[in-house]
């Protein structure tokens, strides 16, 4: 049975104190206020007229008043369900579960056979969209890698083969474009069985990135507008990089961030009231020596954990990243330090979804079996965060007493009962071979897990007829959009 | 007959579920009701045992599962045993006597060895913790044992183990005897230098080694 296993902490972390979230809140609205943000987009441009927002038309440059952002985001929602198509594969963003989810969209894949770096493809998608069906630390599926066999019709096709391989939910991060996001959510209805059933149990969501620093892609706002006129999810994320489209500092990027999740929140609101949106802030460092993209370093995941708590503090759910760190091999001292930080923080923020582990070399390079290893670092944090319980059964005050001074425990069926309880990494503790050979090196346990799973793991498949459905669906999508 | 074999079932359960007194009670009854010993030692407990020890190699089993399966062998024999004097003993791989060196209070290991042993196919007597050599040559002259293992975990303790192979050597009981050494600081290195007939890592290992040096006997 197909079981997911979300983190539910038993302790928190706030980066920010009370007063720090209310200095940056204010000054996000003191950009919106007065700086602006770029809408590059006819439509957009419309609707903030229509809603009194002060528009400089020939600029696009929009500014919002601190009572139009606060009206337009009290009608987002603060929870709703993110659906799988199988029973227990329903995320509930009610703020009690931190839910991961696979990383994306790379370019590239070393591929399995020959490990060689080639580009990646719509069946890389497939073959992990398969695998991550089965990790119980999946919860829902980002197509991790580009379908560049695929040509323009690449994000549709990665929406087919997640959909074809894995009944969990699916986030695009890939379908951009008024005409792609209208194919898109007609692949949403067949899959949820028609338009209504889509509202309430949503197959599928969308996260879109905006430009910094403050400024929104015209495709991926008008992708949003459809979609929350849908039903669909549309989260936003901004990505600041200190020192080059964000100021240096955290606290600046943490801001000018802000106000670019919120303003494009705030038109899906004015779009489509009530339209469920999350927020997503995802800031990185600019290595002020070579201008290299910085990710696994204290001022970025310091800002992971913060921007969790500023999407609370608009009353939305948020996306936070996690794990895509830094270097190319799987298994080293830097990854392993690296994914701890941006994958426990996050949770004990209190994430509601989180992306995303399998992709090493900032999250641009698929290495299939690196999967399996932040499956295992996801899994330790979940036990870490579930705390220590404390009771009197787990106190054993009698057992302590049966045994007394200069005994053991292992005999005890107490010892017994807990001792299966407590998990043990797999990867960092296998069971050494009966014949006494010698243990096999680590990743090449982390791929035979990997492959086994490839090639006993089948995900419940698609009813033909909505198999046939979506292939309508691609064949008319690329005569549209190809020409 | 068929008595018989339900006892056995029950007895090879309650080795598998680890229930020492089960085993115990079900070893009265089968006494009672004048089974053989012999029988329900290798069709009960002998089979039981070693199911623990499959479900031990297949990861399904954890120590402590491992350890009460052992305990309950061993609550079982101590009833069947003495019912079977006079008669011929039970089949088993080789006498074993196993301890931890003078000096030393260290028996987690040793045990889970004695244990890994007795679900092997061996007859384990163990003689517990901080033995001397002339503790063990004792009990190989009474169990007629032709394996002995010395469980040493402190380097200022390891010395002992060289005192049991030197004290069988004056009782003459060398030539028949191997002599298995572990703990944690213990190396092939020492094994060798001491003049030990073999050393494992880790219980599992120690089953293979004991295997080896029996079969390698005459």
């Amino acid at each position: 049975m197909l079981e997911i296993k979300p983190i539910h902490p038993q302790f928190h972390l706030e980066v920010l104190p009370a007063a720090q979230l209310e200095t940056i809140r204010s000054a996000t609205l003191h950009i919106l206020e007065h700086v602006g943000v770029h809408f590059p987009s006819e439509r957009a441009l419309r609707v903030f007229i229509e809603h009194k927002a002060q528009v400089d038309v020939e600029s696009q440059i929009v500014r919002l008043s601190p009572e139009l952002v606060t009206e337009a985001l009290s009608h987002a929602p603060r929870s709703y369900v993110l659906s799988g198509r199988a029973g227990g594969t329903d995320l509930v963003l009610d703020g009690t579960n931190s839910y991961f989810g696979t990383d994306g969209c790379g370019t590239e894949t070393v591929d399995l056979k020959t490990g060689e770096r080639r580009p990646s493809c719509k069946e890389d998608v497939a073959q992990m969209a398969r695998v991550a069906d089965s990790l119980s630390s999946v919860a829902f599926y980002w197509p991790m890698v580009s379908a560049r066999d695929y040509g323009r019709l690449a994000p549709l096709h990665e929406l087919d083969a997640s959909f074809n391989n894995t009944v969990k939910h699916v986030q695009t991060e890939t379908v951009m474009g008024e005409k792609p996001a209208r194919y898109a959510v007609r692949m949403g209805e067949v899959i949820a069985g028609d338009r209504e059933t889509m509202r309430d149990r949503p197959p599928f969501s969308v996260l879109i990135c905006t430009i910094a620093p403050l400024g929104q892609d015209p495709d991926g706002i008008e992708a949003g507008m459809v979609y929350a006129e849908s039903g669909i999810p549309v989260g936003f994320m901004a990505m600041p990089n200190m020192g080059a489209t964000a100021p240096a500092t955290p606290a600046g990027a943490l801001a000018i961030g802000n106000a670019e999740v919120v303003s494009a929140m705030v038109l899906m609101q004015l779009v489509a009231p009530g339209a469920p949106v999350f927020h997503s802030l995802l800031a990185s460092v600019m290595d002020p020596r070579s201008a290299d993209y910085v990710v696994g370093i204290p001022a970025k995941f310091l800002c992971n954990a913060a921007a969790v708590q500023m999407a609370h503090d608009w009353g939305v759910p948020t996306l936070a990243g996690a794990f895509g760190m830094g270097g190319t091999e799987p298994a080293t001292w830097q990854l392993g330090r690296d994914s701890f930080y941006t994958a426990l923080l996050v949770p004990l923020a209190g994430a509601d979804i989180v992306t995303g582990g399998g992709m090493l070399e900032a999250s641009t390079v698929l290495v299939p079996e690196q999967i399996i290893f932040d499956d295992e670092i996801y899994h330790m944090h979940r036990i870490l965060a579930e705390g220590i319980d404390v009771s009197a059964e787990t106190l054993a005050l009698d057992v302590i007493a049966a045994v007394g001074p200069r005994g053991h425990f292992l005999t005890q069926e107490h010892t017994r009962r807990h001792v299966r309880s407590t998990w043990i990494p797999e990867l960092t503790h296998p069971r050494r071979p009966l014949d006494g050979g010698p243990v096999p090196s680590i990743r090449s346990r982390a791929r035979s897990r990997f492959e086994s799973i490839l090639a006993e793991h089948q995900p419940e498949p698609l009813p033909e007829l909505a198999r046939a459905e979506l292939r309508v669906i691609l064949d008319a999508a690329a005569r549209e959009l190809s020409s | 007959m068929s008595s018989g074999e339900e006892i056995w079932g029950k007895l090879a359960q309650a080795v598998i579920d680890g229930e020492p007194e089960d085993a115990a009670e079900l070893a009265r009854q089968a006494l009672d009701q004048g089974l053989d010993p012999l029988a329900c030692i290798n069709e009960g407990l002998t089979a039981g045992i070693n199911r623990v020890g499959e479900l031990f190699a297949s990861g399904e089993y954890y120590l402590p599962d491992l350890i009460i399966g052992g305990e309950a062998m061993k609550a079982a024999l101590a009833i069947l045993e003495p019912a079977m004097v006079g008669k011929q003993g039970r089949d088993v791989l080789a006498r074993v006597v196993l301890g931890t060196v003078k000096g030393d209070l260290h028996e987690i290991g040793k045990t889970l060895v004695g244990t890994m042993l007795a679900a092997g196919g061996f007859q384990v007597t163990d003689i517990g913790v901080d033995r001397s050599a002339a503790d063990f040559v004792a009990a190989v002259k009474e169990t007629d044992a032709t394996l002995v293992g010395a469980s040493a975990l402190l380097t200022t303790t390891m010395p002992e183990q060289q005192k049991i192979i030197e004290a069988l050597r004056e009782a003459g009981l060398r030539d028949r005897v191997k002599v298995m050494v572990g703990g944690a600081p213990v190396t092939q290195g020492w094994a060798t230098k001491i003049g030990a007939d073999g050393h494992a890592e880790d219980a599992i290992a120690a089953v293979s080694l004991a295997k080896q040096l029996v079969a390698a006997q005459p």
